[in-house]
C-alpha cells in the first residue's frame, strides 16, 4: 500500500508538471502567432481603436506570463473560459461587439458535449483492435517463423500502409454511398461509429500485431516455459498463466504510448466523417482560431494522456513486479 | 531453438566474422519481404522521378476539354491518362507521381532532421545522467504528450505553411520518440567496458558519447528509422488534406485527395486513385522497414 501511495503522489507531481509545460507552450505559442483574438471576437467591420479598447478590456495585452497566471487562477476555479467563435447550443456567431461575452458557449461544455461521443468511438475502435490484433499478433507469436508469423507481418504492413484519410473516404465511398450497408456521416446512432471506429483499428493495429507477436515469440523461448512443461503443466494454463502474463507488459506499455495517436487518428477520422466529437471540436477550432477552445482541448488531453500513463505503468508493475519507477 | 527462425542457416555461418552492420544487412536480405518491397520501391521511385521528365503533360496545366476523364480501365478512359484527370484536366498519373517525388524528398529530410535531433538529446541525457537527463526526459514526456497531429495543426495554421515549416513541424514533432530509444540505449552501453576504459584513459565526455557511443548504438537505430519515412510520407499527406501543407499549386497526395473528395461520388478515380498510388509507395517502404526491424531484433538478441 506504501508503495502505491508514493507512486501515485510522485507521478500525479511529475503529471501536473507537463500538463504545465504543456499549456503554457500552446498558451505562448497562440499568443506570438499572428491573428488578434480582439478582432476575431469582433469580425472585420470593428474599427482599430475598438479592437484595441477590447484587447485592453480582455487583457490581451498584458505579458504572456501575467495572462497565463490569470488563465490559472481561472483554471483553479473550474473555469476554462468561453469560446470565441461558438454560441451556446449550437451554432457559430458572427462578429459582432453586440454580443455580451456570456452568451458564447463555455469551453467546459463543448469538452462536456463531445468527449462522451470521442470515448463512445474510441471505446469501439479499442475494441475493433483488439479483435483483429489478438488472433493475428498471438498466432504470429507462437508459430514464429511460420505461415500465421508471415500472415501478421503481411497483415501489419498493409494495414501500416493505408492512409487513414484516404481508407476513410474509400470506406464512406464504398460502404455508405455506394452499397449503402452502414451509415457514416455525421452522428445519429452507434451505427454511425462503426466506420470511424474500423479506421481507426486498421491504423492501430499493426503496432500491436507486431509487439504481441514479438513479446509472445521472446516469452516462449525463456526457460521457464520449458520448465513449465517439465512440471507437467497443460499448454492452455502454461499460455495463459505465465507467456501472456509476460507478454502483457510491454503491449501495455505500447497501449500507453499510443493514446497520443490514438487522439491523432480520432481527429482526422472525426473531420472526415463530421463525427460530432472532440476531435472535430478540435479541427474547428484550431481552423477557426478559436484560442479559449484550443487551450482547454490541450489542456484536458494532455491529462487524459498523462493518466492513462501512470495506470499502465501501475498496472505494468503489479502484474510484472521485477518493474520499478 | 525457435530463435533461427527464417534465415538460413549458410548466411548465419558466412556471416559469423562480419561487423554488426554487415551481419544486419545479410539478415535483411533473406528475407523475402525485404526483396519484394526494394523492387516495388525502386519501380515507383523510378517512375516517379524519370516520367515526368520523358512525358510532355504539365502536371499542373489545366485543360477544360479533358475534365474528369476516367481511367483507361473504364470506359471512356485513354491512355494519355492512365489514371484519368481531374476537376480541371489536370492528368493524375503525372501529379500522382510528382506528389511522390514531394512526399518522398520531405518525408526523408524530416527523418533525417528528427533522428539527429532525438538521437542527441536521448545520448547527451544518456549518458550525462542527473538533472540534465530529468530535464531532457520530462521536456520528452510533455512532447509526448501533445499528439503529433494536433501538434503540427496548431503550427501550421497560425504560421503560413512552407515546405521548410512543413519539414520543421514534423521534424520537431518526432523526435521524442528518438530521444527515448537512445536514452535507453545509452544507459546499457556507458556501463560497459570499453566506456569505463576510455574514461580512464581520460577521454572528454564528448569523444566519448559521439566517437565511442554514437557508432555503436545508432546504427540499429537508424535502420529502423526507415519505417518512419512512411509514416511521415502519410502525415504530410493529412497536412495537405486539411489544407495546411504544402500548397497548391504544387501537387500532394494530400491537397490532389482532399480536391477529388468534393467529386467523390460522380468522379471517384480523382480522390482514390492517387490514394492507391500513395498507398503502394508507403506499402513498400513498410515491408523493407519490417524486414530491417526484425533483423535488427535478431541482432540485439545476438542470434546473428
Amino acid at each position: 500500500m506504501g508503495f502505491a501511495l508514493t507512486f501515485f503522489a510522485r507521478r500525479l507531481a511529475q503529471g501536473v508538471l507537463i500538463v504545465l509545460l504543456v499549456s503554457f507552450t500552446i498558451f505562448a505559442l497562440l499568443r506570438v502567432v499572428p491573428g488578434d483574438p480582439a478582432r476575431i471576437i469582433l469580425g472585420p467591420m470593428a474599427t482599430d481603436e475598438v479592437v484595441e479598447q477590447t484587447a485592453r478590456d480582455m487583457g490581451l495585452r498584458d505579458p504572456i506570463p501575467l495572462q497565463y497566471m490569470r488563465y490559472l487562477g481561472q483554471l483553479a476555479k473550474g473555469d476554462f473560459g468561453t469560446s470565441f467563435i461558438k454560441a451556446r447550443g449550437g451554432g457559430s456567431m458572427g462578429g459582432g461587439r453586440d454580443e455580451a461575452r456570456g452568451e458564447r458557449a463555455r469551453v467546459l461544455d463543448l469538452v462536456a458535449e463531445t468527449l462522451p461521443l470521442t470515448l463512445r468511438l474510441a471505446g469501439l475502435a479499442l475494441v475493433f483492435t483488439a479483435l483483429i490484433a489478438l488472433p493475428l499478433g498471438i498466432a504470429g507469436g507462437l508459430m514464429a517463423g511460420r505461415w500465421p508469423d508471415k500472415l501478421a507481418l503481411y497483415a501489419s504492413s498493409i494495414f501500416v500502409s493505408l492512409p487513414n484519410f484516404w481508407l476513410a473516404i474509400v470506406l464512406a465511398l464504398v460502404v455508405t454511398a455506394k452499397l449503402g450497408w452502414i451509415p457514416s456521416i455525421g452522428y445519429q446512432n452507434i451505427a454511425y461509429a462503426i466506420l470511424p471506429a474500423f479506421v481507426i483499428a486498421i491504423e492501430m493495429s499493426p503496432l500491436f500485431i507486431r509487439s504481441l507477436s514479438v513479446s509472445i515469440a521472446d516469452t516462449m523461448r525463456h526457460p521457464f516455459v520449458e520448465l513449465a512443461q517439465v512440471r507437467g503443466l497443460s499448454p492452455g494454463r502454461i499460455f495463459s498463466r505465465h507467456v501472456l502474463r509476460n507478454a502483457a507488459v510491454p503491449v501495455l506499455n505500447l497501449f500507453g504510448v499510443q493514446i497520443g495517436a490514438l487522439l491523432g487518428g480520432v481527429l482526422i477520422v472525426e473531420y472526415i466523417f463530421d463525427y460530432p466529437g472532440f476531435g472535430l471540436l478540435t479541427v474547428q477550432a484550431v481552423l477557426q482560431r478559436d484560442f479559449p477552445v484550443i487551450q482547454g482541448i490541450a489542456i484536458i488531453s494532455t491529462s487524459i494522456f498523462v493518466v492513462i500513463n501512470i495506470l499502465v505503468d501501475f498496472v505494468s508493475a503489479q502484474i510484472d513486479p521485477r518493474i520499478e519507477y | 531453438m525457435a530463435a533461427s527462425i527464417d534465415e538460413p542457416a549458410a548466411i548465419a555461418a558466412t556471416a559469423v566474422a562480419a561487423t554488426p552492420g554487415r551481419r544486419m544487412w545479410l539478415a535483411t536480405w533473406s528475407q523475402t519481404e525485404f526483396k519484394i518491397g526494394l523492387v516495388l520501391f525502386l519501380l515507383l521511385v523510378g517512375t516517379a522521378f524519370i516520367y515526368p521528365l520523358l512525358s510532355d503533360i504539365d502536371p499542373t496545366k489545366l485543360s477544360v476539354r479533358e475534365r474528369f476523364l476516367p481511367p483507361v480501365f473504364l470506359e471512356g478512359g485513354v491512355w494519355a491518362h492512365p489514371l484519368g484527370t481531374d476537376q480541371l484536366g489536370r492528368d493524375l498519373f503525372v501529379r500522382s507521381l510528382v506528389g511522390l517525388q514531394n512526399a518522398l524528398m520531405i518525408s526523408i529530410a524530416v527523418v533525417v532532421l528528427m533522428f539527429a535531433f532525438g538521437a542527441t538529446v536521448g545520448l547527451v541525457a544518456g549518458y550525462r545522467g542527473g538533472w540534465i537527463d530529468t530535464i531532457l526526459m520530462r521536456l520528452t514526456d510533455a512532447q509526448l504528450s501533445i499528439p503529433l497531429i494536433i501538434l503540427a495543426i496548431i503550427i501550421l495554421t497560425v504560421s503560413r505553411p512552407t515546405p521548410l515549416s512543413v519539414i520543421l513541424v514534423l521534424a520537431l514533432a518526432g523526435w521524442p520518440v528518438y530521444a527515448r530509444v537512445t536514452r535507453s540505449v545509452t544507459l546499457a552501453e556507458r556501463r560497459r567496458e570499453y566506456v569505463r576504459g576510455a574514461t580512464i584513459l581520460g577521454a572528454s565526455d564528448g569523444r566519448i558519447m559521439w566517437r565511442l557511443i554514437a557508432p555503436n548504438i545508432l546504427p540499429p537505430i537508424a535502420f529502423v528509422a526507415v519505417l518512419d519515412i512512411a509514416r511521415m510520407m502519410i502525415f504530410e499527406a493529412i497536412l495537405g488534406f486539411i489544407g495546411i501543407g504544402i500548397q497548391p499549386p504544387t501537387p500532394t497526395f494530400g491537397t490532389i485527395i482532399a480536391d477529388g473528395r468534393k467529386y467523390l461520388i460522380n468522379a471517384w478515380w480523382i480522390a482514390t486513385m492517387p490514394g492507391g498510388f500513395l498507398f503502394l509507395t508507403l506499402l513498400s517502404v513498410n515491408l523493407m522497414g519490417a524486414a530491417l526491424e526484425r533483423a535488427r531484433n535478431r541482432l540485439l538478441r545476438g542470434t546473428i
